[in-house]
């Protein structure tokens, strides 16, 4: 068994549900973030297109971190999944610097000031720091909902397939762009998505060999190896410059497409 | 301030998607890592060379600058300082695969050998021991010596393997890398040693100089080859190496490594060859230009470790 999850890069809306939820479910301290959303931008004379990356933690087969780590503080379970245990972790940042993919905190003082900096922890926070005590001192990232599939499984549920054995990302995200479950089983949903689609992990170069894969049509799945103009993420959406002549100036355009030669 | 903030909160176009530097060994409390490392060359180099030449007060120096600036420096970095111990085998089973873990275990066999290393010269030295506890002694000297000498070249060069490793920084992911860390430490040393000679009158200066500037030599070789390597190899690699040329890095590079690390301290020791007059100032200016050299070369490489972007490159 090898937890893994499928991204579809051209249902991804950017709505960033997935990173709330995250937040939400780990109660992560104000200024740490574990599952993210990168967006690369390409302006093509004035015409933008951007695609948004969700990326976390890619809870690799073959994991640099855990090589590096010196304490043997972070460790990949039997099921694939990459933890860390804070009370190990000695804070070295050693593999903060060894992850290829940057998914990797250190949590530091400045960035647990509580959600309203100045003020008293809230009563939210106080009960949120009892079940997920983030020691300050030490690194974090992803853990898949761990506790969450850890205590699905146990009352006989499927992760991936029933809510609660399942990432909160993944039931939150409401355009269904992540799907997550078994990559060793060639009948689960992700493993049909990884060879319907030719899915793809950032980076594989590295031989880490990722559990978190990438679909869309433009890398790796078409044969024209360009996604269709209603797949892209940034499809029909226009620089502000392009169509805003105070824009342009902000910018420092000197003039709004179409009207250059005026 | 800004920097941490920019790592933290998702800034689109720019982090994961553009060749990032890395932070957390170079910046706030990162300098610690530098500094740590700065003081684990010239300890290494001093150390290394005062054992070959058989100068009790600069092993004791070299061994004193791994003791009470490099270990506590790196200690201090750490987040949970107190929780040490457990990167120091049998503690851990790491050092398999962790070269932070192995360099804690040659950091910690060097503590020790070289404790009685010096223990026991001192004792040989001063005449405290005759007849067959001398002999008893002197053996000691001679395993402590071979078990510290072997352990402090691998303290020295540890940190060189551990950037290595890291695949996603180009510039440092190569083997020149542990070799730099040797010779430079090495060329460190010597300067050391003949500042120390200058106090003690016991070492022979103009025979480290020759040896010292065949050094200086093949470390300004050697950079000029890491260069070379990394402008060929790789974009991101070549990014660090026009960073450090021409980039935010350049002032550390050409003053730093290149003026005051490499030129003046051969300049020096090619001038002091001619002269008949003391040669006590100028190998003394020398001497700083080549220490400070030592700081930027460690400076300049940390600063240098660029990631690749995370983003595949067909994009």
């Amino acid at each position: 068994m090898r937890w893994g999850m499928v991204i579809n890069l051209a249902k991804c809306m950017r709505c960033h549900a997935c990173v709330a939820a995250c937040r939400v479910e780990h109660f992560l301290p104000l200024h740490v973030t574990w599952a993210k959303l990168i967006a690369h931008e390409v302006d093509e004379g004035g015409v933008v297109d951007v695609s948004t990356y969700p990326v976390r933690c890619n809870h690799c087969a073959d994991p640099p971190c855990v090589h590096a780590c010196p304490t043997e503080a972070s460790y990949r379970r039997e099921d694939g999944i990459v933890m860390i245990d804070s009370d190990k972790c000695i804070g070295c940042r050693y593999c903060v610097i060894a992850c290829p993919y940057q998914n990797r905190t250190f949590l530091s003082k400045d960035k647990d000031p509580g959600y309203f900096p100045g003020y008293a922890k809230t009563g939210f926070e106080r009960k949120g720091r009892k079940l997920y005590p983030h020691q300050v001192g030490t690194t974090e990232k992803c853990n898949f909902c761990v506790e969450r599939i850890d205590a699905g499984m146990a009352k006989g549920r499927r992760p991936g397939i029933d809510r609660d054995a399942t990432p909160a990302c993944v039931n939150t995200c409401q355009a269904r762009a992540l799907t997550f479950g078994d990559l060793d089983d060639p009948e689960s949903e992700v493993s049909k998505l990884i060879r319907k689609y030719n899915g793809f992990q950032l980076r594989a170069e590295y031989g880490t060999d990722p559990s978190v894969y990438y679909i869309d049509y433009r890398i790796g799945g078409a044969p024209s190896n360009k996604a269709p103009e209603h797949a892209r993420t940034g499809y029909n959406m226009k620089h502000a410059s392009t169509v805003d002549r105070d824009a342009a100036r902000r910018l420092g355009r000197s003039t709004v497409k179409g009207e250059a030669k005026q | 301030m800004k920097a941490r903030t920019s790592r933290q909160w998702i800034v689109p176009h720019e982090w994961m998607v553009l060749p990032m530097r890395q932070v957390e060994w170079i910046e706030r409390k990162g300098r610690l890592v530098w500094l740590a490392e700065v003081f684990s060359a010239l300890g290494m180099g001093l150390y290394l060379v005062a054992l070959i030449a058989g100068n009790w007060w600069a092993t004791l120096i070299g061994w004193l600058l791994i003791v009470l600036f490099k270990m506590p420096l790196h200690l201090f970095y750490l987040g949970k300082p107190l929780r040490f111990w457990r990167a120091i085998p049998p503690f851990t089973k790491a050092w398999k695969t962790s070269w932070l873990a192995r360099g804690m275990f040659f950091s910690t066999v060097f503590i020790a050998a070289g404790f009685v290393q010096l223990l026991m010269s001192y004792i040989i030295i001063n005449g405290v021991a005759s007849g067959a506890a001398l002999d008893g002694v002197t053996f000691v000297n001679w395993i402590a010596s071979i078990l510290a000498g072997v352990f402090i070249v691998l303290t020295g060069m540890y940190a060189g393997f551990a950037m290595s490793y890291c695949k996603s920084v180009p510039f440092w992911n190569t083997d020149l890398l542990p070799l730099v860390f040797l010779l430079m430490g090495v060329a460190d040393g010597l300067a050391l040693l003949m500042g120390v000679g200058l106090v003690t009158h016991d070492v022979d200066i103009e025979r480290l100089e020759s040896i010292s500037r065949v050094l200086l030599i093949v470390n300004a070789l050697l950079i000029v080859v890491y260069l070379a390597h990394a402008w060929r190899r790789r974009s991101v690699a070549k990014l660090a190496a026009r960073d450090l040329l021409v980039g935010r890095t350049a002032l550390v590079f050409w003053i730093g490594i290149v003026a005051l690390g490499i030129v003046v301290p051969l300049a020096i020791s090619f001038a002091t060859v001619f002269m008949e007059s003391d040669i006590a100032r100028p190998l003394i200016v020398a001497i700083v230009c080549h220490t400070i050299g030592a700081f930027a070369l460690k400076y300049a490489l940390l600063k240098a470790g660029i990631y690749k972007s995370v983003l595949p490159e067909a994009l």
